[in-house]
């Protein structure tokens, strides 16, 4: 497959020609691809191929990291506006709100469960009241996690499961009304329960946001991703879509090959 | 051999650690034994009623009462100069500054670190003595200047444990914040900061330490023996460190000696409240912010 795609009239994020060094190293390289509203994009790669390192360039979180170099386009369109990202066409915080993210690792803050999803929409929206108790709640219902923590919200979120944390995380990061999710192995430190759990819950919010994940679990991608790139020392190496996804004979051997 | 030399190394660990606790046992018992029998209403207010002591309506003159206070003046008020200062220095350095203004400023911090207190107390004397015969003339030693002096000596340990401490933090915690959209300020106040606060405090534990016992920086700025307690933040002062010098040096019968042993004891006394009072703070704040 060709490493270049042409920009999609319905996409909501646009990559076209990505490259990300860190102090000098290249990282990834000339990346195109494109996110569609509805659909959940699953990038596969060998670990060190920057998997991650593409997630963050969506939400430009790679520039907390000293000597972070990218050049290229990110194009959102967010609200009915297109723009690049690395253009300022946003505010940092609000491109990030805007673009959620979920770790590998449950990043639950040391706080209770409450003020995990309270701080940030205090801090970054001046939610207060009985409109920030409202929105908590219809984040944790829509992480399914609201009837297992609603007793105890004051509690400190280091007490949950890990499956719980990473809901959690995912509620945290739903509260603040994003457009885009980017999920970084969200299922990775689990077990298969809490896995199973989260991966049902990503197939219902796909239909409401567009998402990009990164999963290193071959069946997982198979049973939840429309698009699958292929990613290989920073470079796509191939996209996979379609009737692809759904043999799993074909699905292996394009990875293989892929790999 | 290498199980030998592991037994070895775990055998001398455990050795030092034993060491350290003997070391602090043996020297709290022996301030105990010689100074315990001495720590009374006397030794505080000597002759005066405690009451017209504390109310300040009559003068101690032999107790250490004014040195208590002006201990605890000074250790308040170089804390107060100090801790915001060290504090924001420290976050300067760990989260703002580039590679460069980092060295240059570290650099700046270590020599202040090794700076000895006597020297200290000689600058402030010079600048007491630069601003008489400049602008302001009726400048003289006080308060005031002993903890600007004293503030300047401790500075470094809360920079450098509050550098240390940010410095420490993972870095999936420190990509949280930002993840979650918030600033680059909003992220230190609200996540870096309380997520170092119990390094911050072990520098504040130690500046605090530190301003307590100093006694050549105070001995040139300001501290006067049986000054009394000091009338105002330009008053000369007493301070316990320097009684307890007083007292052993010149002291001229066992009885005395004893009392600077006593006052000994209310110094450690008097820090270990002042450690224990920032270790409740903190635990309220960390309290606080973990919950609200």
């Amino acid at each position: 497959m060709e490493n270049t795609l042409a920009p999609s009239s319905s996409a909501t994020v646009t990559i076209r020609d990505l490259s990300v060094a860190f102090s000098g190293k290249m990282v990834l390289n000339s990346v195109d691809l494109a996110l569609c509203p509805g659909e959940l994009t699953v990038i596969v790669g060998p670990s060190g191929s920057g998997k991650s390192t593409l997630l963050r360039a969506v939400n430009r979180l790679n520039e907390c990291f000293p000597g972070c170099r990218t050049r290229g386009e990110v194009r959102i369109r967010l609200d009915g506006r297109w723009g690049n990202v690395y253009d300022d066409f946003l505010p940092l915080p609000e491109l990030r709100r805007k673009a959620g993210m979920v770790f590998q690792t449950p990043g639950v803050l040391p706080f209770s469960i409450r003020k995990n999803l309270a701080m940030p929409l205090k801090t970054t929206l001046g939610i207060a009241g009985s409109v920030l108790a409202e929105r908590i709640e219809r984040a944790l219902r829509e992480a399914s996690l609201w009837e297992e923590v609603k007793d105890r919200l004051d509690d400190a979120a280091t007490t949950l499961s890990g499956g719980q944390q990473q809901r959690l995380c995912l509620a945290r990061a739903l509260a603040l009304e994003p457009q885009i999710l980017l999920l970084d192995e969200p299922t990775a430190s689990l077990d298969f329960r809490a896995a199973r759990k989260i991966e049902q819950l990503l197939t219902s919010l796909k239909q409401r946001y567009t998402v990009l994940a990164v999963s290193h679990s071959l069946g997982q991608t198979r049973r939840l991703a429309d698009k699958v790139y292929v990613l290989r020392e920073g470079v796509i190496g191939q996209e996979i879509s379609g009737e692809c996804l759904q043999d799993p004979k074909t699905f292996e051997k394009l990875i293989e090959d892929a790999f | 051999m290498k199980k030998n030399l592991d037994f070895l190394m775990t055998g001398y660990a455990r050795l030092c650690a034993v060491a350290v606790f003997l070391a602090t046992s043996l020297l709290l018992g022996f301030l105990i034994k010689r100074g315990l029998s001495s720590v009374d209403l006397k030794l505080f207010f000597g002759d005066t009623h405690w009451l017209s002591a504390i109310t300040g309506t009559q003068p101690v003159f032999e107790g250490i009462w004014p040195a208590v206070v002006g201990t605890l003046f000074l250790v308040l008020l170089s804390s107060a100069i100090s801790i915001p200062t060290g504090v924001a220095s420290g976050v300067y350095l760990s989260e703002y500054a580039s590679g460069r203004v980092r060295s240059f400023l570290g650099f700046a911090v270590d020599v202040l670190s090794g700076t000895p207190s006597i020297v200290m107390g000689l600058f402030g004397f010079t600048m007491i003595l630069f601003l008489r015969n400049t602008l302001l003339p009726q400048a003289r030693p006080s308060l005031f200047l002993a903890a600007v002096c004293i503030a300047l000596l401790i500075l470094p340990y809360v920079i450098r444990t509050t550098q240390t401490a940010l410095e420490a933090i993972p870095e999936h915690l420190r990509l949280l914040g930002p993840s979650l959209g918030l600033s680059h300020w909003h992220n230190i106040r609200y996540l870096l900061v309380p997520l170092a606060g119990r390094g911050i405090l072990s520098g504040v534990i130690l500046a605090i330490g530190r301003a307590a016992e100093d006694t050549a920086v105070i001995l040139l700025t300001g501290v006067v023996a049986r000054a009394g307690l000091p009338a105002s933040l330009w008053d000369k002062f007493e301070a316990l460190p320097f009684r307890i010098y007083y007292l052993a040096a010149e002291h001229r019968s066992q009885a005395e000696l004893d009392q600077g042993f006593g006052a000994a004891l209310v110094l450690l006394l008097l820090t270990g409240f002042l450690f224990l009072a920032a270790f409740f703070l903190h635990a309220k704040f960390e309290k606080r912010w973990k919950t609200h």
